[in-house]
């Protein structure tokens, strides 16, 4: 082919120019704009949600050293509480037993006093009906405080005996 | 081949075939481009989609000749440029309009000699691919590298210069916008000859097939020659800014 002509050209040039200078203002700017904001959208949004699970991640690091803490916590209440029941039963048992044994000797001192009583009466009846006795077999009246003397010390030597 | 109405102005010739093709390839971008874009949404639907990923891929050819500020500034003219040649190239395959002179129309630049060497009957070129004309594709590639050298004297006479030592430098700056142009030229130009022989030389109901599949690979081949001289385009302008080599 020939060649179109130096005229051509320059109006071919010249139209290019043109068409590059409408679609960039026109048409290209606006749509890289809108392209640059939605990968700024986009990054944004993923930036937002890797901080929300880094920040989730750390809440839930944060719930289970918590959970942790509480189970550590509950543990040692129930153990304290378990301590102190074994602690409080024993006190009870002491206080218990030591109740029981005093009971006991308290009764055994009144058994003790009882028996006591009950000989010292019994050996009031003894020498009494002895004399009485002895009053109406000998037919006289015995000094009643001598006839006593005797009988007790009869009595103790019994007792001794015994 | 077919002549092609011309005027000269003074003393300048203007092919009014090629500038009306330019026209229309210029005419058709902008409104493609205008009306894909006139709802822009962050949610892209529609053609807005198409647009993107174009910008995406030509994005990817600047994005691998220049640092990424550089980058952004030639993405525009390439993402241009690559659609203004792909829709020059299907222009011809899509729209050639072929009329048929048998009077000479001085005024148009067809002469009687023109007609005469014709047989008297000259098939007149009223529409059709402006990059299957030698011109066109010259003045494009020359164009490019022109701008590629001046980027290159601006970013550094000296590291602009240095290649010129070695003189394979010269003939590869003369290759490179050559072949450039041939290149697109000849591909073009190729696919609008077969196209025109296979309708014009044969009747249609033998040549059918033959032209519907060739139709479509010439628009194949328009998409990739597009591509190719974008890249090349980025290419040879990104060379003089890493200063020759």
């Amino acid at each position: 082919m020939s060649f179109s002509g130096l005229g051509t050209s320059l109006v071919q040039l010249a139209i290019i120019f043109i068409l590059v200078l409408l679609v960039s203002k026109y048409a290209l700017r606006p749509l890289l704009a809108t392209m640059n904001e939605r990968t700024k959208h986009i990054e944004g949004q993923i930036s937002t949600a890797e901080k929300n699970r880094a920040d989730a991640e750390k809440l839930v690091a944060e719930q289970k050293e918590l959970l942790i803490a509480t189970r550590a916590e509950a543990k040692e209440i129930i153990d304290r509480a378990k301590a102190q029941k074994e602690v409080e039963a024993d006190k009870i048992m002491d206080r218990a037993k030591s109740q029981a044994d005093q009971m006991l000797a308290d009764a055994k001192k009144e058994i003790e006093l009882e028996k006591m009583k009950a000989l010292a009466s019994l050996r009031e009846e003894v020498g009494a009906l002895s004399v009485q006795l002895a009053e109406k077999l000998v037919g006289e009246t015995l000094d009643q405080k001598k006839q006593a003397n005797l009988v007790n010390a009869y009595l103790d030597q019994v007792g001794r005996l015994q | 081949m077919e002549l092609t109405p011309q005027v000269t102005v003074a003393g300048l010739k203007f092919d009014l075939t090629i500038i009306l093709g330019t026209i229309i390839a210029a005419a058709i971008v902008f409104g493609l481009i205008y009306f894909a874009t006139r709802k822009v949404s962050m949610v892209p639907r529609g053609l807005q989609v198409g647009i993107e990923m174009l910008i995406d891929m030509i994005r990817g050819i600047t994005g691998m000749t220049y640092n990424s500020k550089r980058a952004e500034k030639y993405l525009a003219f390439s993402f241009t440029l690559f659609l203004f040649i792909l829709v020059a190239n299907q222009l011809g395959v899509i729209l050639m309009i072929t009329g048929e002179v048998h009077e000479p129309i001085p005024w148009l630049g067809i002469t009687q000699e023109a007609l005469d060497e014709h047989h008297g009957t000259a098939h007149v070129a009223l529409l059709k691919s402006p990059t299957a004309d030698l011109g066109f594709a010259f003045t494009m590639a020359i164009s490019v590298a022109l701008f590629a050298n001046f980027v290159g004297i601006k970013n550094g006479l000296g590291s602009w210069l240095k290649p010129f030592i070695n003189p394979l430098h010269w003939v590869e700056e003369i290759s490179k916008p050559a072949t450039h142009a041939m290149r697109l030229w000849a591909n073009i130009f190729a696919g609008e000859v077969l196209i025109t022989i296979l309708m014009t030389k044969f009747p249609l109901y033998i040549t059918f097939v033959p032209v519907a599949v060739w139709i479509a690979f010439s628009l194949f081949v328009g998409i990739i020659q597009a591509y190719i001289f974008t890249v090349l385009t980025n290419v040879y302008i990104g060379q003089k800014y890493a200063g020759g080599h």
